[in-house]
């Protein structure tokens, strides 16, 4: 299941206190998300004792965060069968290769996002991913076309 | 290099030390796991060199009164060749996996029966493309990625997105059937027959079972003048009569909209073995050198049902893997030589074992891709003892 702005806030203190800079807790919880901030900002989770049981909560819910790659982006390793599906169908790649990984074989450029090696796909280049920096978009579409739901989005 | 996981033959393989780029997993375990479980030299358990090995094999073959050579399908055109040359020699019985596989929609593609076509053709024009008792995911892990739905193609600019209309028949929602989203439908059949018959009732304005599900489809036909339908095994073992099927594609064809056919893949080169013995003696498995024809008794399950043959020469595939029981011990009771550059199920029980190379990674050669057109495999090296070498010296033995 991806991880909701939702299933944060629950967990923060609700107080609206805005000691992260936010106005409030629901945009503390979107920009965590983001990781336009860290979990730590969120003071009075980590100072007031009668938050200690929702801390604890907070941060093992955000574990899989961590190995998520910037984006978001999950791959999961024992799923994937290097199909190659999620390379082809990329907007990026086919804007960047279109006699390569647009008409379906392995990459021309130097830095794919994903990149089929040893039988699996492997993400390489986030940069250009688009649900990467400033102007990011929710973009599924290799997800959406993985025939064996190896890849996953944090952020749903 | 070209990958011979399957009859895809993926040619933008590369291979950079322990990196390999491209293949899927299946091509993958194929290249990497090259050095795994090889076999070796044996006669009747028995370490030997490879020579003995050999020599042992012309031995059981010269005294054989009704040998086969059976499989075949891994191996490149050029050992092929030399297999059906052994077969003339000893008048002998020669069959493949395709006999129980997809030769029949081969032989109608190669006999120009029904109007086939190339994976880049369909890459660059397709736009219905129809999976029929076929998953790829699992045999064909690129076909879909590389050559059909999603790739862009020159006529098909964008590619899946608006370009393509895919259809996915079966009789379960397979992953395949889960990527028919936008732009697709999922036809669940339990019997392929029906869908057919629908279909044809369709192509002369009745409705059948399936009438509007047919009816939509062939509409989307209708928007191109190039559409493609690729039979699996699911299509073989779950249709009573394949005329009815081929008479089909041909109505569509005349009535409705061009519609080419494909077989769904299968071993590496398994076309390459239908069509080399075809350009031989005009059929492409189960035949007979001595009677000169190719009969449903020829077959290397049937004759060993009914006990014809005496000792069979098995190249590259694991027939005792998939033997019902009954069948299995009258194979163990004949002689048996295996050439494979792996140990099988079948290599353990077998009289005689030759090791070879795996054609297309250790070995060089041609192979045909499951749309006919041929490839000069790229190996990593060229290893001295491979199959065709191994078929020379037979062929000088006996
Ligand atoms: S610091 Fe914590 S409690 Fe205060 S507004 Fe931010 S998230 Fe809410
Ligand atoms: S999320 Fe979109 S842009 Fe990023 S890798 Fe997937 S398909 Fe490409
Ligand atoms: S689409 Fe899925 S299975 Fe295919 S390569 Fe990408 S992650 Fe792997
Ligand atoms: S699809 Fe087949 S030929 Fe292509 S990489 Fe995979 S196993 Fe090899």
């Amino acid at each position: 299941m991806p991880l909701t702005p939702m299933d944060i806030y629950k967990l923060l203190p609700k107080t609206n206190c805005k000691k992260c800079g936010e106005q409030t807790c629901m945009s503390f919880a979107f920009k965590l998300l983001n990781r336009e901030k860290k979990i730590e900002d969120c003071k009075p989770l980590f100072e007031e004792k009668r938050y200690e049981k929702q801390k604890e909560k907070i941060l093992e819910i955000l574990k899989p965060l961590e190995k998520a790659t910037e984006t978001g982006l999950v791959v999961n390793d024992e799923l994937c069968v290097g199909c190659g599906n999620c390379v082809v169908v990329c907007p990026i790649h086919v804007e960047k290769d279109p006699y390569g990984m647009a008409i379906g074989n392995g990459p021309n450029i130097d830095n794919p996002i994903l990149r089929v090696e040893n039988g699996k796909v492997k993400v390489c280049n986030l940069s250009i991913c688009r649900r990467y920096g400033k102007n990011r978009i929710l973009c599924v579409v290799c997800r959406e076309n993985c025939p064996s739901n190896a890849i996953s989005f944090l952020e749903g | 290099m070209i990958c011979t996981g399957c009859s895809c033959l993926c040619n933008d393989v590369v291979v950079n030390g322990t990196r390999i780029m491209n293949a899927c997993i299946k091509g993958y375990r194929h290249i990497a796991g090259a050095k795994e479980n090889r076999s070796e030299a044996k006669i009747e358990n028995r370490t030997v060199s490879i020579d003995e090995a050999i020599e042992k094999a012309i031995e059981i073959l010269k005294n054989s009164r009704n040998p086969i050579i059976f499989g075949l399908d891994t191996t490149t055109l050029e050992a092929q060749s030399l297999a059906i040359r052994l077969a003339e020699k000893l008048e002998c019985y020669i069959d493949d996996n395709s006999s129980f596989c997809l030769g029949e929609i081969v032989e109608a593609i190669i006999k120009k029966d029904v109007p086939s076509t190339t994976l880049d053709d369909v890459r660059n024009k397709a736009y219905v493309v129809i999976y029929w008792g076929a998953n790829p995911y699992t045999s064909l892990p690129r076909h879909m990625s590389k050559f059909t739905y999603y790739p862009r193609g020159e006529k098909r600019p964008r590619g899946y997105e608006e370009d393509r209309y895919l259809v996915v028949v079966d009789v379960r929602k397979s992953e395949t059937a889960m990527l028919a989203k936008k732009n697709a439908k999922f036809l669940k059949v339990e019997k392929d027959d029906e869908l057919v018959d629908s279909f044809l009732l369709a192509v002369d304005g009745k409705a059948g079972k399936f009438g509007s599900e047919v009816g939509v489809i062939l509409k989307e036909m209708k928007k191109s003048d190039f559409n493609v339908l690729f039979a699996g095994l699911g299509l073989k073992y779950g249709i009573s009569n394949m005329d009815r099927f081929f008479e089909m594609i041909k109505k569509i064809n005349e009535k409705v909209a061009p519609l080419y056919l494909l077989p769904a893949g299968f071993h590496a080169n398994m076309r390459g073995f239908n069509e080399t013995l075809f350009e031989k003696t005009g059929f492409v498995n189960k035949y007979s050198f001595r009677e000169k024809r190719s009969e449903k008794e020829f077959e290397f399950m049937e004759l060993l049902k009914k006990e014809c043959v005496d000792a069979a020469l098995i190249v590259g595939t694991d027939p005792l893997k998939s033997l019902p029981f009954e069948i299995a011990k009258k194979f163990m009771k004949i002689k048996k030589i295996v050439i494979d550059p792996k140990t099988s199920l079948t290599s353990k029980v077998a009289d005689v074992v030759i090791p070879s190379a795996i054609s297309g990674v250790e070995c060089g050669g041609k192979m045909v891709r499951s749309d006919g057109v041929r490839f000069k495999l790229e190996p990593l090296e060229e290893k001295e003892i491979n199959d065709v070498l191994i078929f020379k010296k037979i062929l000088e033995g006996v």
